[in-house]
């Protein structure tokens, strides 16, 4: 692989949900260490799309590679061969993803919460990840709440858990899911700050968002959807304050920043 | 009769209601561990996604749940050596048929537990790299089992007063014993109403057991999450 050779290739998805179509032949390529924002209206496909790159939601035609995985409508392979559940769970791990409704384990601590899958999937010891996942929480501000249960937390503390819970399995790539949309305004900042700071370090990124702002100040390129296709894609400060589009100057018109 | 002698009475067989009680309570833990871990298995099967999995698993599910104890314990018991070439004694026979009763509602029971979780707890486990035998270990089934926590009880108090039944196979349980000194003392009125007492007296103090310990489980709000998520 050339080092500029894309982490993920998307070519010609669709998905349909029913007689819906939600994504219309996509094709994007995000390359190494690239913090990608896609911004777009509700149903514009958005969060379908990130959510095929991890095989969580099933594709109808076309093709997403990730190294050397590759997934079509007949499932995940590589090398021509399909994978099994447990290889496609080896590929998930290498694949974070933060949703906006956090999905954190309610019968689970905050360190039950994070140390679940370094121990159990990873096979680290139980003390190697507790002292990793402290160090990840000093560094979100939430040491003090290692014992809490999630229901006993803020969305913006129990989303910077999640966030945690996928940085300790050290992913190649991030996926954001709208990780602010379910958060008051004033626990957004929280959440944004350790998303620039610690989860887009050294990482390629995709972070699905209504944050023009934050999609402007952090990322490198920059793609608008609007109804199951891209409109437009480029650098930031081109898409986002300069749009050759109609629709995208319309969108972020009216989000108004 | 004065309350002395009939308390004579009591003394005299206690022997005999005790092994009764014991009978009683064994039959009712031991079917119910036999139903937990088979309600399970067929829980399970009925959530494969292969048909040739799923549809016998569902048709054990309803035939258990739609046939009357009574039947079920009287077909183990008489049927079943002619069908599988294998007898039992009339303890065992009572094990399986009452087993059989509660994995049947165990099983449906998980199931509506295991469905009432979140696709996104499932969503979480697989974006960590879980398996899907790991993630239902270790994320979705132990939320279930607590959210359905109350149920199981209910199916243990009905299990429990299911027993009641087997001493038509002679298995000496406590209803068998008292009928027992029934035919001893020739009093059914005292000893039945006391034997009653005594099935009363046993529910309730499991059902308040569990209940406390239940509430004692360490959640931390965890039906507050709950409701946070729906709004």
């Amino acid at each position: 692989m050339q080092p500029s050779d894309p982490v993920i290739r998307i070519e010609k998805l669709r998905k349909r949900f029913g007689a819906l179509e939600v994504l219309r032949g996509i094709d994007l390529d995000v390359p190494p260490r690239a913090t990608m924002a896609i911004v777009g209206p509700s149903g514009s496909g958005k969060s379908t799309l990130v959510r095929c790159i991890n095989h969580l939601e099933r594709i109808n035609d076309g093709a997403i590679s990730v190294g050397d995985v590759k997934i079509t409508s007949a499932g995940v392979e590589s090398g021509g061969r399909k994978l099994s559940g447990r290889e496609v769970a080896n590929y998930r791990r290498g694949i974070g993803m933060v949703s906006q409704s956090f999905n954190l384990f309610p019968h689970l601590t905050v360190m039950g919460n994070i140390i679940e899958a370094p121990t159990g999937v990873l096979g680290w010891t139980r003390q190697d990840a507790i002292e990793r996942a402290t160090a990840l929480l000093r560094k979100v501000n939430l040491e003090d709440k290692a014992n809490a249960y999630p229901a006993t937390l803020s969305g913006g503390q129990q989303q910077r858990v999640a966030i945690v819970r996928s940085l300790i399995m050290d992913p190649k790539i991030m996926l954001f899911d709208e990780p602010t949309s379910a958060l008051d305004p004033e626990l957004t900042g929280e959440v944004l700050r350790v998303i620039r700071d610690l989860a887009l370090d050294g990482r390629t990124a995709i972070i699905v968002t209504h944050e023009l702002r934050f999609a402007r100040e952090v990322s490198s390129h920059v793609v608008f959807m609007e109804g199951g296709n891209i409109v437009e894609e480029g650098a930031p400060e081109q898409v986002l304050g300069d749009p050759r589009e109609v629709r995208t100057r319309t969108f972020i018109g009216r989000i108004g920043d | 009769m004065s309350f002395t002698r009939l308390w004579g009475i009591f003394w005299e067989y206690r022997d005999v209601l005790l092994a009764g009680i014991k009978v009683t309570i064994a039959l009712s833990i031991l079917s119910m561990l036999l139903a937990a871990v088979l309600g399970l298995v067929v829980c399970l099967g009925t959530l494969a996604k292969s048909r040739l999995v799923r549809a016998p698993a569902v048709l054990y599910m309803e035939f258990c749940r739609n046939t009357p104890i009574l039947v079920q314990l009287v077909w183990v018991h008489y049927a079943w050596p002619e069908i599988f070439g294998i007898k039992f004694d009339a303890f065992t026979s009572s094990l399986i048929a009452l087993a059989l009763q509660s994995s049947g509602y165990l099983a449906e029971e998980y199931r509506a537990g295991i469905e009432s979780i979140d696709k996104g707890q499932f969503e979480a486990a697989q974006s960590l790299g879980m398996t899907y035998p790991r993630l239902m270990r270790k994320i979705v089934i132990p939320q279930a089992f607590i959210r359905i926590l109350p149920g199981i009880l209910n199916q243990f108090v009905i299990c429990f007063k299911s027993t009641s039944i087997v001493s038509i196979i002679a298995v000496p349980d406590l209803m068998y014993q008292a009928g027992l000194i029934v035919s001893a003392t020739f009093l059914p009125m005292p000893v039945y109403t006391a034997v009653a007492l005594m099935y009363f007296l046993l529910v309730f103090a499991v059902s308040s057991a569990v209940r406390m310990l239940s509430r004692k489980l360490p959640m931390g709000g965890y039906f507050q999450t709950q409701q946070h998520a729906a709004v």
